[in-house]
Formats: structure tokens, sequence, C-alpha cells
């Protein structure tokens, strides 16, 4: 086990040195660069510009760049500055990590809530109008751009008055007692998680009407029937456990998309998250903040594919790996 | 927060889910209960020397304001700032030697109470208050001042403000830097080789900072990234009217009043009125709409103008005040590629011009240009993309600049038949029949133009202008394109035909500001950039006529000078003129003191001043 888990680490190194240079590509591909942004002010000159760029390295050819980024990541663990904070890469995003995985997690919890009863009922009331209202109603949701749904439950908020028109905190956040103040972190979290979670409810209830329909076709599942147990007992004592293992390994592939998942929804609801810096570190190609929330994206990811082999082998014995 | 209290639960519905509602309830109550806060007491004595600030009414101290901001701050450092988001915090947070009032535009005292210029005009002597202390009780003299022109003129740092505090020597033609000294503790003076028109305003940029604070930092090399986003709020010495309270990353900043700030109203209260300043970060701006209908922001800086009617309507429902703040400094305009490829381009010999000889051949008409300028139909333009809201513009001091603005300076307007003359004479002629006008080779009068998708008042504005333009029997293909496309065309590879585009207002929003835009080495010199000398008489004109509006201290004289530079920009329909937009911006009715103004911070200018009215709050 520990030979796998070390192999699989190792491994990743070359996929985050790949994922490094083709980032780093392809900011170089984008157009402009982070200094344009002050080019539509009229009392920057050039003589400024050229010493910026000389400042932040821009005026060497892209390779050096790079050649000198990896240089200081294997060396001196030096992710880089970021050009508008003035501050170490990981200054910057560590404030915004906690608030994208919560606001992740709260997003996994209304998919995977609402995905594994639906898709359960779906597979046993599988051609009534019950599982077709279901299939019908996710892919509607699937359907609809994050955007909208998250502006859509903004007015929503605003109409009724019962929701905060975005952000994580209130005003008075700091003065609150510690439950108030969960309370209100909820209070705010509850529309940019069901934005978050909405999205992918579609396929995962798929996947899980198909795991469980799969299972349902299986010998020992007429014995149990013909046993005499009630349908409730065979569908959640016998189906649902060995229904779940492929939905184990996805679980684990979407951990490694939490921290992209929630890009737009942090955008439209203002949440302090890494998304929305992220997004605004690529407008405005401030490139070395860009590679890093990249890099611990990647790093996420590779992690959340081995925790998704590690929770399979101890779900399922067939598959344990040794 | 007692009003949202209720209407919190007078809309909560007995059905609705309980916890939903215990946790809005729970909210709500333990907001009230903190908001509260004691009534402030003015504890330190005022300065000898208090500065009186110009205001409409005196007010009383108390209230928050509540402010949308589209980014969050990245680092309270002024120095190193340079873009909008930090600069509104800084500038409110720490002051400088002098400023412009916003209203009028004239130059006022902070720091320095009065200054004088010598003989010569090359020697700028403030004079400082005496009393005047950072946040920490720590006196400020002339060698804070001096230290922060240290910081600014600091090489190693490249801050966005070095350039500015420079001027060409005319004897060698190198950049020199200003000189300055500190001969007593408050008097500071500013030396430069020539006589300069911006020095009062390119002195006023450098924000002041505390020498006993950041001396050691800035010796150590650690300056660019002081007073970063981790700074602990408490620890930031300031010498603004404000201090940093509570700053939360990518959520809001808190604002409270400096207790040692030497601003006064008219009674002799100290400044600020308000007990807290809230920025809460809204990036997307319908997002900061809605925040605003709902109660939660008191007012907005930025709304667009087919939402003018809809805000003037729900004034009194939402308890706010939809205010006029004139026309926008912000000025729009097209204009036609006549850039010369330059060395080592790629599809083109260095000197043939960009666009190809058959479209330059067209392009470098003056006729064809002033033809383009009649072609547009501005009202028109005002009443669609502007929704009746705009003003005719023509120069970059728009009509809402109250010091710059000079109504003899007007442009060629709307009128077809002038227009398809100018294009007659030219010898252009529909031959085939297709409404559109061909050359005396036979090729048909066709480009493109471009403008940055983004903006979806300027791909608007591109429609209607093609409209016209095919009126008169010119073919236009409207392209917008993303912004960084089309910078890199517009100063890159300068591969383009004509782009519509804009230009934000500097600071100060003065002509002498405008030198990268008009003269001809300039990088926004758009229709031809980074001339090596000027390519026509006009520019060699307009390039001389530059000089005297930035080396003359006259205002007179570089009123003039300016009207006669737009007057050959204008003739020479280099640059085509669009209109600009008229400002209009709700703020709660309950603040006094609101007077937006058109430039930014729109609503924060004067925030020092703005109060709750009382039995408002």
């Amino acid at each position: 086990m520990r030979t796998f888990v070390l192999r699989r680490l190792l491994e990743a190194v070359p996929v985050l040195f790949g994922v490094s240079a083709l980032t780093f590509l392809l900011l170089q591909l984008a157009p402009g660069n982070f200094l344009d942004a002050f080019l539509e002010n009229p009392s920057v000159s050039q003589a400024q510009l050229a010493q910026m760029s000389r400042n932040f390295g821009l005026d060497r050819p892209w390779y050096v760049q790079y050649a000198l980024y990896v240089k200081n990541v294997v060396l001196h663990l030096d992710f880089g500055q970021s050009f508008s904070y003035h501050q170490p890469v990981f200054t910057v995003l560590r404030r915004g990590m906690g608030n994208t995985l919560l606001l992740a997690l709260a997003g996994a919890c209304v998919t995977w809530g609402l995905a594994l009863p639906f898709g359960l009922l779906a597979a046993a009331r599988r051609g009534t109008w019950v599982d077709r209202t279901l299939s019908l109603g996710s892919f509607a949701l699937l359907s609809l751009p994050e955007v909208l749904s998250g502006l859509l439950l903004l007015l929503f908020a605003w109409r009724t008055g019962w929701f905060p028109i975005g952000g994580m905190h209130d005003l008075d956040h700091d003065r609150m007692a510690f439950v108030p103040r969960v309370l209100d972190t909820l209070h705010h979290l509850v529309l940019p998680a069901l934005v978050v979670g909405l999205v992918p409810l579609a396929s995962r209830m798929r996947q899980m009407r198909a795991s469980v329909l799969d299972v349902l076709r299986l010998d020992w599942v007429t014995t149990a029937r013909a046993k005499g147990l009630p349908e409730r007992d065979v569908l959640v004592r016998h189906v649902l456990p060995n229904a779940l293992n492929p939905l184990i390994t996805l679980f684990g592939f979407t951990l490694g998309s939490l921290l992209s998942g929630s890009f737009v929804a942090e955008t439209v609801f203002a949440w302090p998250g890494l998304g929305s810096l992220t997004l605004e570190a690529i407008q405005r190609q401030d490139q070395y903040l860009v590679m890093g929330a990249v890099l611990m994206a990647s790093a996420l990811l590779v992690a959340g594919n081995l925790v998704a082999d590690l929770l399979l082998a101890l779900a399922d014995p067939r598959v344990r790996h040794d | 927060m007692v009003r949202g209290a209720r209407e919190v639960l007078m809309r909560v519905r007995p059905k609705f889910d309980s916890r939903i509602c215990a946790a809005a309830l729970l909210l709500v109550l333990a907001g009230c209960g903190g908001a509260k806060v004691a009534r402030r007491v003015d504890v330190h004595p005022l300065p000898p020397d208090t500065l009186t600030m110009r205001m409409h009414e005196p007010g009383e101290y108390g209230g928050r304001f509540v402010v949308g901001a589209t980014a969050s701050p990245k680092h309270f450092n002024p120095i190193m700032a340079s873009e909008r988001p930090t600069n509104d915090v800084c500038n409110l947070l720490y002051t400088s030697l002098t400023d412009v009032d916003y209203g009028t535009l004239e130059d006022t005292p902070l720091f320095a109470k009065s200054w004088e210029w010598s003989a010569d005009a090359c020697t700028l002597t403030f004079h400082l208050r005496r009393g005047a202390c950072f946040s920490d009780g720590h006196p400020m003299s002339s060698t804070d001042v001096q230290f922060s022109f240290d910081v600014a003129m600091d090489d190693s740092l490249g801050t966005s403000m070095s350039e500015g505090l420079s001027i060409t020597d005319p004897r060698t033609g190198e950049r020199a830097r200003f000189a300055y000294s500190a001969p007593d503790s408050y008097t500071f003076r500013v030396v430069t080789v020539r006589p300069y028109a911006m020095l009062l305003s390119a002195t006023s940029t450098v924000r002041i900072l505390p020498r006993h604070v950041l001396e050691r930092v800035w010796r150590a090399g650690g300056f660019a990234s002081a007073y970063g986003v981790d700074t602990p709020p408490e620890s930031l010495v300031t010498s603004g009217p404000w201090v940093l309270r509570e700053f939360r990353a990518d959520e809001k900043v808190v604002l409270g009043p400096n207790p040692w700030w030497f601003g006064v109203d008219a009674r002799g209260r100290r400044l600020p009125y308000l007990d807290e300043l809230v920025f809460v970060l809204a990036k997307d701006q319908d997002v900061a709409a809605l925040k605003f209908q709902a109660g939660e922001l008191d007012g907005l800086d930025n709304v667009r103008p087919e939402d003018y009617a809809a805000y003037a309507a729900g004034q009194a429902k939402g308890r706010y005040t939809l205010y006029d703040g004139g026309p926008s400094f912000n000025t729009s305009f097209l204009w036609f590629n006549l850039n010369p490829a330059p060395e080592g381009s790629a599809n083109h010999r260095a000197g043939e011009p960009m666009v190809g000889a058959v479209k330059y051949a067209w392009f470098s008409q003056r006729d064809f240009r002033r033809a383009v300028s009649k072609a547009i139909d501005r009202e028109a333009l005002i009443r669609g993309p502007f929704r009746g809201e705009g003003v005719k513009n023509w120069s970059t001091m728009s009509p809402g600049n109250k010091r710059w603005y000079d109504p003899a300076i007007t442009g060629l307007d709307f009128d077809p038949e002038g227009a398809k003359a100018l294009l007659a004479g030219l010898g252009w002629k529909d031959t085939n029949g297709d409404g559109f006008l061909e050359d005396r080779d036979g090729r048909t009068i066709a480009f493109t133009m471009h403008t940055n998708s983004d903006n979806t008042m300027r791909k608007e504005m591109l429609t209607l202008v093609r409209d016209d333009l095919a009126k008169v029997g010119l073919r236009v293909d409207a392209a917008p394109l993303e912004f960084n496309t089309l910078t890199s065309h517009m100063r890159g590879d300068l591969d383009y035909d004509a782009i519509l585009l804009g230009q934000g207002s500097a600071v100060p929003a003065e002509p002498g500001m405008g030198q990268n835009t008009w003269r001809s080495s300039g990088l926004l010199h758009y229709w031809h950039i980074r001339q090596e000398k000027p390519a026509t008489p006009e520019e060699a004109r307009v390039d001389a006529l530059m000089d005297r509006i930035v080396y003359t201290t006259d205002e007179a004289a570089r009123k003039a000078a300016w009207r006669e530079l737009m007057g050959i920009v204008n003739d020479q329909c280099w640059i085509v003129w669009l209109p600009t937009q008229i400002i209009r911006l709700p703020v709660r009715s309950r603040f006094g003191n609101v007077q937006p103004s058109p430039m930014p911070h729109r609503i924060l200018w004067n925030v020092d001043r703005i109060f709750v009215k009382p039995g408002r709050g």
C-alpha cells in the first residue's frame, strides 16, 4: 500500500511539470500582458511601461522567464510574486483556499445528497412518471448556465429578502458571537452552494441510476426478492452498498475539480474564494498568480484521484492494491 | 439594520423553513446588537493649523456608508498602487500636499496650508500645517514628505508615479528629476529645471507616509511588499482622514475616522463625520445594483444610462436620490490607422502604410476623415446608445470639466450632404450602383472598424456609426474584438483599419496630462504612434503647442494653446469625436453633503464630509 501511494506521488511530479509548462505557454499565447491594463491610462508613459516590464521580467523572452520560474520553484520553492499584489503567490492564494473548499464541499453535499436518493428512486421506479420527472428536472438544471441560475437566485433573494445578495459574511459578522457567526456564514452559503451543486446533479443522478439498475439485474437480487424480503430492504440493505462502488471513484474525481467547479458561482455571488481570484488574475494576466492557482488545482486533482483509489480499495476488497 | 430586521420578519412566511427563519432572526438580532456604536467623542486636541473643508452644510457624527467595489485592494501601499480599487482606498488613507476640489477642479490645500511659486516659476515652496499628526499621534513634518518623495522616486521600485516626478530637460533632452528639499520642519521645496505647469499636481500624487514606521523597511529593501494585505489593520499608520479598521480580502474594507486628522467643518468640528466607511466587494455591476436595491449598499458609483429611467422612478420607494454628476470626463472617439509599418514587421516593408497603399490613400485624405465626422448623427447616438443621457463632445476636456472645457472648441457635426459633397470632391462615385462609393480606380470604399466587445455601449455606437457611414456610401464592417486583442493591434502589430474606443480621464483632468496622446511621439497618439519626428507640419505644430501647455505656468496662455491645439486636431479630423455620457448616480437620501463628481471616485471624493441627516439614521 505504501509503495503504491509513494509511486503515485512520484508520478505526480512530471504531471505538475507538464501542467506548469502548458499553462505558461498558454499565457504567452494569449494576446497582451499585465501591462496592457495601463494602456487606457493616458498618464502612464512609455518609459514607465519599460521600467515596469523590466521589474516584472516581462522584457525577457518567454522561455527565459519559464526557465527562471522552474529554477526558483525547484531550488527555493519560490513560486514567484503576484504583479498586482507585490506578494508571494501563495500568500495571496492561501486566503481564498479555505473559502473555496467550504463552498465546494457544500456544493458537493447538495449534489450527492440529492443524487444518491433520487438516483435510487429513479432506478427503483424505472420508466414511471417519477423516473421521467427526475430526469427532466435534473437535465433542465444541467442546461441552465451557472451565471443565469446564479443571477436568478440573487433576484429571488432580493424579491423575498430571505437571503443576502452575495458575499460570505454580514458586515457585522466580526462583532457577532460564535453561533450567530456560523449561522451567518451558512445563511450566505445556501444560494451559491445550490448553484455549484445543481450543475453536476444530473450526471451524478444518471450514474447512480445506471449503477443501481446494473445491480438490480443480478441474480442475488432475485434471490433476495424470492426470499420474500420487502423491496425497501432489498434496495437499501443489498442494492445500495453494491451500487456505490463506481460512485466512490467518481467522488474522488470530483474532489479534483472542487477548486475549479465554483469559479462562476464565486464571481456572481462575490464569494471570496480562489475562483474569483484566479479569474481576475487571468483577466489581468498576472502570470505567476495564474500559474500558482493552476498548479494548486492540479495538485488537488492528483490528490483527489489518489484518494478515490484509496477509498475504493477500502470499500471493495476485490480491488485492494498491494 | 433595524429596518432590515423588520423587513425580514414581515416577509418570512410561516410556511417557509423554520430553521432558516430562525437563522435569519438570530443574525438580524446579533447584527442589531453589534452595530450599535457609542457616540463619538473627539479626544485629541485639534492642531493649531486646522483645515476647514468646503461643504454644503455642517453635519453630525455617526453612521455608516457602504459602497460597492469591483475588486479588492491589492495592498495598502499608496506608492506602489497602480489600479483603481487600491487607489480608491489609499487615497482616503493617506493625505498629500495639495488636492483638487472635484467640484470646481481648483487646487486646494491639504497638508500644505499654502504654497508659492518663485519668480522664475521653477521653484514651488510649500508651507506645511503645524500640529498635524499621523494616525498613531506621531507628528507629521517635512521629513515625512521628503521620505515619501525619496520612496516615490526610488528606481528599484518602478512606481507608477516616478515618471510624473520628472520633466524633459531642454538642454540635454534627458528626463530630469524634480529636486526637493526640506529647509525646515514646516517648509518643503520642489525645484524643476524649467517652468512646469503641472508641478503642483505632480507633487500631489505623492501620498505622505510615516517615515518613523517605514524608513527601516525601505532601507532593508522590503518597501514594495510593505503594507500588504496581510498587515494587521491597527498597525497601519495613515496620514489621511481615515484609518483601516478591518480588512477581509475579496470581501470588504472597513475604514474609520483618523482621530488625529486636521480637517474640520465650519464649526471647527473634526472630520470625517461617519463612524465607518465600508467597501463591499461586488464584482458584477448587476449584483451591485441588486445589493443597492436590497439596501445592502448606500450608493452606486457606476450606473448604465439605460438604467437611469428605472432609478429615477424608484427614488421615493428606495429612499434614494439620483444625483446628476454632469458630463463624464471619459471620452469616445474613432480614428483611422495611418501608421507606417515598423522595422521587422511581418507582412510589410518598414515604412509602408500598415493598411496598404489603397486604404492609406483614402484614410490619409483630410476630406475623407472630415466626411466621416460629418456623416455621424451624434444626436441619434445620444438618443440611442446613450438613452438621451449624453452630450456632444469635441476634445478630451469634456463639457463636464469645469476648469478646462472650452465651448469654442468644436468639430464637424452631422451634415450628410456636406459629407457626400466632400467625398464627391475626392472623385469617388458609386459606379456600379450598389449604394457604396468607388474610388477613381473603381475600388469600393470598404474597411473594418473594431471596438472592444466587452463594452455594450461602444458596440451599439459602432453599429450606428456603420449605418451612418453606409448612408453616405462608405462600407464598414463592424467587428468587435476582445480588449486585449484590440490593444495588441492598436500598439503592437498595428494591424487594423479603424478603431472606435474611448479614453479615461487622467488625474488631474487637464490638457497637460495628454502628452502621450497628442505628442507625435506618444504611445497613445492613436492614428500614428511613436513618431520619431512629426510626420506632418500640423503634428509638429501640435508638439510645439503641447510644449507651451506643459512648460508655461500662465493659465491664460495655456488655455489659448489648448484651443489652438484642438483646433488643429479637429480641423484634421485625426480623431472623430463621439458623444460623451452624462453621469447619474443613486445615493440614499439620508446622507447629506453628497456631491457626485464625474471623476473617480465619484461619490467618495468628499466622503469625509458626508453625514447621516439627523433623525434619518
